[in-house]
């Protein structure tokens, strides 16, 4: 409770700051080339006879025009040391290092959640994506997560698909129930 | 005198019982994600709209309406209450009510809050009344050519000024209009960018799109940086009913109106919305007080916490002025309405007063309804938003997780839109990492395509003249003001670095005089 408290306040994210540039350019060099293949791909869009001075192609060609010269004034900046300022919010911690794992960690359950979805139905997988990102994210004990994620599962899928008529697919478990279909 | 019995017909429609409890609903929901850090009003909107396809598209927009404005209000609590080191000093305006809460007078802060938001709110709401009509009447004269114009002024504005860096705003705007390309061209039925996958021959959905950005890169994002350890929050003493002395009451009511009136006509104008009317109702508080008061800026001034949420709440009012007559939204939260109206085939733009004034009024009334609702449970139930703010992050953001999935999923009903919103969510983690903008994003993808198919009929009309595009007498109009808006905010923003330096130069004083009185 006392040490964070006497934090100089002053302390701003610089210090995070230093480590990424790569990252940024890689983001930058990115977003040019997401503009590079917009001109590829755009040059590949058929023009039918029916369209007319402005065909399919042109608002694409402008997007990616802009992306290619953006992207390349970020380049330049960042090589000229001009670092973008990460953004801030209440339950960020400027003075902390990236946490790679726990993003990971998150990634993964998402991934495990849409691969549960059809299999098992939608109450199971969102109970494990909720179990397994308070998990992550560093709440315990493990049995009162596995508590809420079922809880909440639940009471969704009751709220939105038997209630509310959403097509939430209940899963075979409680395929029966009829409170948990809409 | 038209306008008038319209509004009170709005009235009769928002005033049924349902819509009342829809209202409420929204409100309250509102209220709590403004609360939430990480969660907004933008979000709160994208998340629910594929779940509430069930409702009547008036109570839908009522519900939507209340988060709209309850969201503006539960933002004030968060940032008087919430005690996060350091970090709030970079937004000067939500510094002097976290200042006065830890000195003691949190109370006070949050009732001149909220009534400020209230009398702001209102009388905002009765200018939207007024001239909105005016506008759209304005608006239908206006021809393909000028709505290029005043979609390039709001495309500059929210890319370029809103956010820190300007290549970094258009980057995101940019990626958010190309997204938009994918798909089906709605003139020559063309697919373009979908590289022969169905999937993507539909289009990605705006919705997931936006959950995504809103919900799973915000919730990865803090999830990279997570402050751990108990929410502190800082506790408010006594009865709601004298939290306001008369000194206060004397102090605030001057600030509440110069917000009001500075907060509105800078929503209604694309000028980067409630931030720049925010700072600039700060700035002139800050100006206008005099002796001890002045030096009390930067330490917790009640003026400084009356003017700022006042001009907040006129703003996100001014703000529904182009969204309902021109079609064009300048912040996310109004591009989410926007979303909102198109899901019910309700196109926002000058004729919408003409083809759907029952709907239109109906709105308007129930933002005052929502407003007054708004006052009456900020001030007795703060107790419950606090409860709400003190809800353990690692619960909150696995909450956002499921809720984002879930309203992915909604969408079509297939696990492939859940998949689209991870790799779109953790793009959303890397744009804040390196300090892109989301807004501007989401703005660029909702009216990317409105753009484009404006811009082709200017072009078709002219056969091809691109100069046609700046050469009637109104988009030229409009291109000089952009010019103004874009010289003024500039200016603005230096202002606005040398105030922040100042006031957090004054700060430190300010935070050791605390550290004995504030437990």
């Amino acid at each position: 409770m006392s040490s964070s408290i006497n934090e100089a306040p002053g302390g701003s994210g610089t210090k995070a700051a230093t480590a990424r540039p790569l990252g940024e350019l890689v983001f930058a060099g990115m977003i040019v080339g997401v503009g590079v293949v917009g001109f590829i791909a755009g040059a590949q869009i058929p023009i039918p006879p029916s369209a007319g001075v402005v065909g399919p192609r042109v608002f694409p060609f402008i997007v990616s025009g802009i992306m290619v010269a953006i992207g390349i004034g970020l380049v330049i900046q960042l090589l000229r040391g001009h670092t973008g300022a990460a953004e801030e919010g209440e339950d960020i911690d400027p003075n902390v290092k990236t946490d790679w794992l726990t993003v990971g960690k998150l990634v993964g359950f998402l991934a495990i959640h849409i691969a549960l979805i059809v299999p098992l139905g939608w109450p199971v997988a969102a109970a494990v994506l909720f179990f397994g990102a308070a998990w992550s994210l560093g709440a315990k004990p493990w049995w009162r997560n596995a508590i809420i994620a079922v809880v909440l599962a639940l009471i969704l899928q009751f709220v939105f698909a038997g209630l509310l008529g959403v097509s939430l697919p209940a899963g075979f478990l409680l395929e029966g129930v009829e409170i948990f279909n809409g | 005198m038209d306008n008038f019995m319209a509004l009170l017909e709005g009235f009769s429609v928002a005033m049924q019982p349902m819509y009342l409890l829809y209202a409420l609903g929204g409100v309250l929901v509102g209220t709590a994600v403004g609360v939430l850090p990480g969660i907004g009003p933008a979000m709160t909107v994208a998340l629910l709209m594929p779940i509430t396809y069930s409702l009547d598209p008036t109570a839908a927009i009522i519900v939507f309406a209340g988060i709209y404005y309850g969201g503006m209000y539960g933002g004030s609590t968060t940032s008087i209450l919430l005690n996060t080191p350091g970090e709030s000093a970079s937004i000067v305006t939500a510094l002097e009510g976290n200042k006065m809460a830890k000195a003691g007078r949190g109370a006070a802060a949050l009732a001149t809050a909220a009534i400020g938001s209230f009398i702001a709110g209102t009388v905002a709401t009765v200018l939207l009344s007024f001239v909105a009509p005016y506008v759209a009447e304005f608006a239908v004269q206006i021809g393909p050519t000028e709505y290029v114009a005043l979609m390039i002024v709001a495309f500059l504005t929210v890319g370029a000024l809103l956010g820190a860096s300007v290549l970094r705003g258009l980057a995101s705007l940019a990626l958010g209009l190309f997204i938009a390309l994918i798909g089906v061209d709605a003139l020559t039925a063309q697919q373009r960018y979908t590289f022969g996958n169905p999937f993507l021959a539909d289009g990605i959905d705006v919705v997931l799109v936006a959950v995504a950005l809103f919900a799973v890169g915000e919730a990865l994002y803090v999830a990279s940086r997570l402050r751990h350890g108990p929410v502190k929050v800082i506790p408010v003493a006594g009865r709601w009913t004298n939290w306001m002395r008369k000194e206060d009451w004397k102090r605030s009511w001057k600030p509440w109106l110069r917000g009001t009136f500075i907060g509105f006509p800078v929503g209604t104008i694309p000028a980067g919305g409630a931030d720049v009317a925010t700072f600039l109702s700060y700035a002139s508080e800050r100006k206008l007080a005099k002796g001890e008061r002045k030096k009390q800026f930067g330490k917790g001034a009640i003026e400084g916490v009356a003017g700022p949420e006042s001009a907040n709440n006129a703003a996100a009012a001014g703000v529904l002025v182009p969204l309902l007559t021109l079609g064009i939204p300048t912040t996310a939260t109004a591009a989410m309405m926007l979303v909102a109206f198109q899901r019910y085939n309700i196109q926002p733009g000058p004729l919408l007063f003409e083809v759907e004034g029952a709907l239109v009024w109906a709105l308007i009334a129930s933002l005052y309804v929502g407003n007054l609702m708004l006052l009456v449970l900020n001030l007795p139930l703060v107790g419950i938003w606090v409860k709400i703010l003190q809800i353990p992050r690692p619960y909150l953001y696995s909450g956002i997780m499921v809720f984002a999935a879930m309203g992915a999923f909604s969408v079509n009903f297939t696990p492939v839109d859940v998949f689209v919103l991870l790799v779109i969510g953790v793009l959303g983690f890397f744009m804040r990492r390196y300090g892109y903008p989301i807004a501007p994003m989401v703005v660029g993808l909702i009216l990317g395509p409105i753009f484009e198919d404006q811009l082709r009929r200017s072009l078709a009309i002219s056969q091809g003249d691109p100069t046609a595009l700046v050469s009637t007498p109104i988009a030229a109009t409009i291109y000089a003001v952009l010019i103004v808006i874009f010289a003024l905010s500039f200016w603005l923003k230096k202002r606005q670095k040398a105030m922040e330096s100042e006031v957090a130069d004054e700060t430190p004083v300010a935070t050791v005089e605390l550290k004995e009185g504030g437990k």
